[in-house]
């Protein structure tokens, strides 16, 4: 790994530097994540006097029940959803800022500003426009014939929860095309307008494809925050429900190991998200290597 | 003052020789230079005086002190970096302060050395400034600025030049020059540039592969060079170097039996026969390059593939592919033997 | 761009108005709301435009809260969310920086070891290490306590990455000059480094800010007291009991203001936000 080509003598010094920080992560990260390990193999009697180990028992028993492989499924869906809207709603506004010369700032403005909002207050946010007694949505919905009460129908509840963590990721995704696009070289944009490319032409076939190493980390990115970050926004409108409907995994692990006090099941389902998180951060690394290398 | 010790130095990156056991004395107020090809060791042994780089093996001594173990800043030394390496956010007149205020230099001190190297320096107007909102060649006097007010034992320069326009390189090479006949502060100079080299040195220090090829003054280095790697180095056209089978009919029996190949430099062959005994050879014009005062006339020798250069002054008329009879004094003809290196005409070495 | 044509130009600002519309109006609704009465929700449709009761609700919030719901007045959350942000931000900072320094300025025996320690806490969000993290945090005695809220959040691989990818752009010759110059490992730290990590570091600070601000999942398992509580988590507890009393118009005033901190600082130092998102990422 690179270092500077000098470095200081010092003996002791670094060591002393990097406690703090080796510190918080030992105690705080590692140790816990070594002991959800630890327990994911072992089975606690009601009690909790005697804890037996079990080896996979824990795993076998989630891989076969229904609730957790329909989590799995469920959060397969709500991730992908949340990308693929979040993402082409940013992309179509990033293009067309890029386009705006005089205003894109005020526009810019006006457009990232959700990220500093919390996940849980975007459900709020969210709960209040779709309120089923007060809300707007539903109101403006029932104009259009279509009766909405996502506190009793599934497939209503998992679109709303999509919407909501869309919107919170469009500021996200859209300073990322924003910087992405500005990358693209001026001058192949211009020879392809010689070439008597128009502005359609232009995007899908010289543009596009030169977005791709910002679109592939953007897809990671967010799928790993579809998966994790928005407890907030499930915790703030469905609360998984309506039967289960919206139950991701990151919160049926929370629900499971806090409010039902299953530790076995619930350190194992732990760990199934850190190899999860594992995988994504993995792919992601080694597309960012690649990137360095080219 | 002082002079600077080098007894056996040498340097390993991992198993990776760079400096192979160096011998050098610099003497009080010489200003050596450290010439050679990238990779030849000379910046890693700079660096090694400067104690930015470890010793492997063999002795440093600065005024007498061996300092192999010390810190950069106990060595007495200050150092001018290609880059400049001035700190960007510090004034100029903080860049100038920082050293002498780490040694806990008294105020007074302190601002009578700013004030005087700024004056030698003609810095001053530049003080308050940031290292950004100068030009290059300010900022190359801030660097050497930076080196004056701690009047160290002594000056290490690292390809100062190197940044600058050519314009501004060589008029800075004059500055550096004076400055230090001035200062009389004994100087080790880094360069790759052959020409700034002998313009610059007391003694040259010409380097390559990791070991010295020759030390001396310019004028002996360029007069007679140790090795056919100095031959081919300094001297720009370099000089022909030409095997002896590559002439045909010229007599050579006057030059030290092992010789194979010979060395003249461009500007030493001749179109007019000159006065007194010389050698002759014939060849074809290639091509003719007039770059002002003189003309660079590159030929091909009659009888073999091998090009030779010629310098000549004014502008000649000379038709490319035109046989040409070229004259040389025995004089100006360099023995070398291709398996050693080195000359033959040497008596230490012959 | 470079053809002219007004119906493009058209298309174009047409769609980023809509954009506009659909990141704005949410707030927007919940704006509206937090100026109304309680009253005015009775009517079966949330009102469009703002009322008169803006100054009252939002002080009644920031003075008073609803002891009903388990919330203390905003003021006192919205100060252990300040506490808790910067504490984060800064620590996150402090901590990484260090790290950084030693990672890139010094070989050592373990480096690599420790490079692949920090590296791995991206691969742990609290999130999956819910309950044994509570335990420990439990043992350590520190439940709710600002501590308990901080420290362990504070280890940071990206603001690690970010610092040493940075650190490895600074010219080896600054270093040296200043070692020629007589400065110690420290010393070249404080004077030279330090000074010139300010753009990044102010860039990381606006990042980590909002981090801290937005957490819930963490603050709501380590506080139970009120006196603990962030603005954040307290927000969804008084959500939580509006359904049965529709307090709308204080719950969203409370939201406004859960928000505002946050927001203005992406507003106003968007420039070192945007540098701050765009680098801590790569």
């Amino acid at each position: 790994m690179q270092a500077k080509r000098t470095t200081f003598p010092n003996k002791f010094l670094p060591y002393w530097l990097l406690v703090p920080q080796l510190a918080v992560t030992l105690i705080f990260f590692i140790w816990p994540a070594v002991q959800a390990l630890k327990s994911s193999f072992e089975r606690e009697d009601p009690f909790g006097f005697k804890t037996t180990f079990v080896w996979f028992e824990n795993y076998r028993r989630l891989l076969v029940d229904p609730m957790y492989v329909g989590s799995l499924g469920r959060t397969a869906v709500f991730a992908f959803s949340v990308t693929a809207l979040s993402m082409s709603l940013s992309l179509i506004l990033a293009v067309a800022v890029n386009r705006v010369l005089r205003s894109n700032r005020a526009y810019t403005t006006l457009l990232v500003w959700p990220y500093a909002v919390a996940p849980v207050v975007v459900g709020i946010l969210w709960w209040f426009m779709f309120n089923p007694t007060i809300g707007i949505a539903p109101y403006l919905l029932r104009g259009m014939g279509i009766a909405w009460n996502h506190r009793v129908d599934g497939n209503q509840a998992m679109i709303f929860v999509v919407m909501a963590a869309s919107w919170k990721q469009i500021s996200y995704n859209f300073l990322f095309f924003v910087a992405g696009l500005q990358s693209v070289p001026q001058s192949q944009i211009e020879a392809a307008a010689i070439d008597g490319a128009g502005p359609f032409k232009r995007f899908w076939t010289i543009v596009f494809p030169l977005l791709a190493p910002t679109t592939f980390f953007l897809l990671i990115v967010n799928i790993n925050y579809a998966m994790f970050d928005t407890f907030g926004i499930i915790d703030a409108t469905t609360q998984g429900g309506p039967a289960q409907a919206t139950n991701i995994l990151v919160y049926k692990v929370y629900t499971d190991g806090f409010l039902g006090l299953n530790i076995g099941s619930s350190s194992a389902q732990s760990v199934i998200l850190m190899i999860i998180v594992i995988a994504l951060t993995a792919i992601q690394f080694r597309y960012v290597e690649r990137r360095i290398q080219y | 003052m002082a002079t600077i010790n080098i007894v056996d130095l040498q340097k390993n990156y991992g198993p990776v020789p760079a400096v192979k056991g160096i011998n050098l004395s610099v003497e009080d107020g010489e200003l050596i230079v450290l010439v050679g090809p990238s990779g030849c060791g000379k910046s890693t042994l700079l660096r090694m005086v400067a104690g930015l780089e470890s010793v492997t093996s063999g002795r440093i001594e600065i005024a007498g002190r061996d300092v192999v173990k010390a810190e950069p800043a106990e060595r007495d030394i200050a150092m001018v970096f290609q880059n400049y390496a001035l700190y960007p956010h510090m004034t100029v007149r903080g860049n100038l302060e920082y050293g002498l205020k780490n040694r806990g230099t008294p105020r007074a001190e302190i601002d009578r050395r700013v004030q005087e190297a700024a004056d030698i320096l003609e810095i001053g107007p530049l003080l308050d400034r940031k290292p950004r909102q100068l030009s290059g060649g300010q900022r190359q006097r801030v660097a050497m600025g930076r080196a004056i007010v701690r009047e160290p034992a002594a000056f290490l320069f690292d390809e100062p030049l190197s940044n600058l326009d050519a314009k501004l390189r060589v008029q800075m090479r004059v500055e550096i020059r004076k400055l230090q006949r001035r200062l009389k502060t004994t100087s080790l100079y880094v360069t790759h540039d052959q020409l700034e080299a002998m313009t610059l040195a007391d003694r040259l220090v010409v380097m390559n592969g990791g070991l010295v090829e020759q030390i001396g003054t310019p004028t002996d280095v360029y007069d007679r060079p140790a090795t056919l790697f100095v031959a081919g180095f300094i001297g720009s056209p370099p000089m022909n170097l030409v095997p002896l089978s590559a002439f045909s009919g010229a007599d050579f029996s006057a030059l030290p039996p092992n010789t194979d190949i010979v060395g003249i430099r461009p500007d030493a062959l001749l179109l007019e026969r000159p006065e007194g005994p010389s050698v002759t050879v014939e060849a074809i014009a290639e091509l003719l390059e007039p770059i002002g005062g003189e003309s660079h006339l590159h030929v091909k020798l009659t009888g073999s593939n091998q090009s030779v250069v010629l310098s000549i002054q004014g502008r000649p008329h000379v038709d490319e592919g035109a046989a040409l009879t070229i004259f040389a004094r025995p004089a100006d003809l360099h023995p070398f033997n291709s398996a050693t290196g080195r000359r033959t005409d040497d008596p230490a070495t012959a | 761009m470079i053809e002219n044509r007004p119906f493009l130009a058209f298309l174009t600002h047409l769609v980023l108005i809509v954009g506009v519309v659909i990141v704005v109006f949410p707030v927007y609704l919940a704006f509206v709301a937090s100026t109304h009465g309680s009253g005015d929700f009775m009517r079966g449709l949330v009102p469009l435009l703002p009322g008169p009761h803006l100054i009252e609700n939002y002080s009644f919030m920031l003075n008073e809260g609803i002891s009903s719901a388990g919330a203390p007045p905003l003021w006192i959350m919205l100060l252990n969310s300040l506490v808790m942000a910067i504490s984060i931000a800064v620590g996150k900072i402090i901590i990484s920086i260090l790290s950084a320094y030693a990672i890139v300025f010094f070989r050592f025996p373990f480096r690599m070891v420790a490079f692949w320690i920090i590296f791995i806490t991206l691969m742990l969000p609290v999130e999956v290490r819910i309950i044994p993290t509570f335990k420990v945090v439990a043992d350590l005695g520190m439940l709710n306590s600002y501590p308990g809220l901080i420290i362990p959040l504070i280890a940071s691989a990206t603001a690690t990455f970010l610092f040493r990818q940075f650190f490895l752009t600074v010219p080896d010759e600054l270093m040296e000059a200043a070692r020629v110059d007589g400065a110690g490992a420290m010393k070249f730290f404080r004077d030279i480094l330090l000074p010139l990590s300010r753009t990044n570091i102010a860039a990381l600070f606006v990042i980590l800010f909002i981090y801290g601000w937005v957490q819930y999942l963490w603050p709501l398992l380590v506080t139970t007291d009120s006196r603990y509580y962030t603005i954040v988590m307290g927000i969804k507890r008084l959500a939580a009991t509006a359904d049965s009393e529709p307090q709308w118009n204080f719950v969203m005033a409370a939201v406004m203001l859960a928000m505002l901190p946050p927001v203005l600082v992406v507003i106003f130092m968007q420039r070192l936000f945007v540098k701050g998102l765009v680098e801590t990422e790569k």
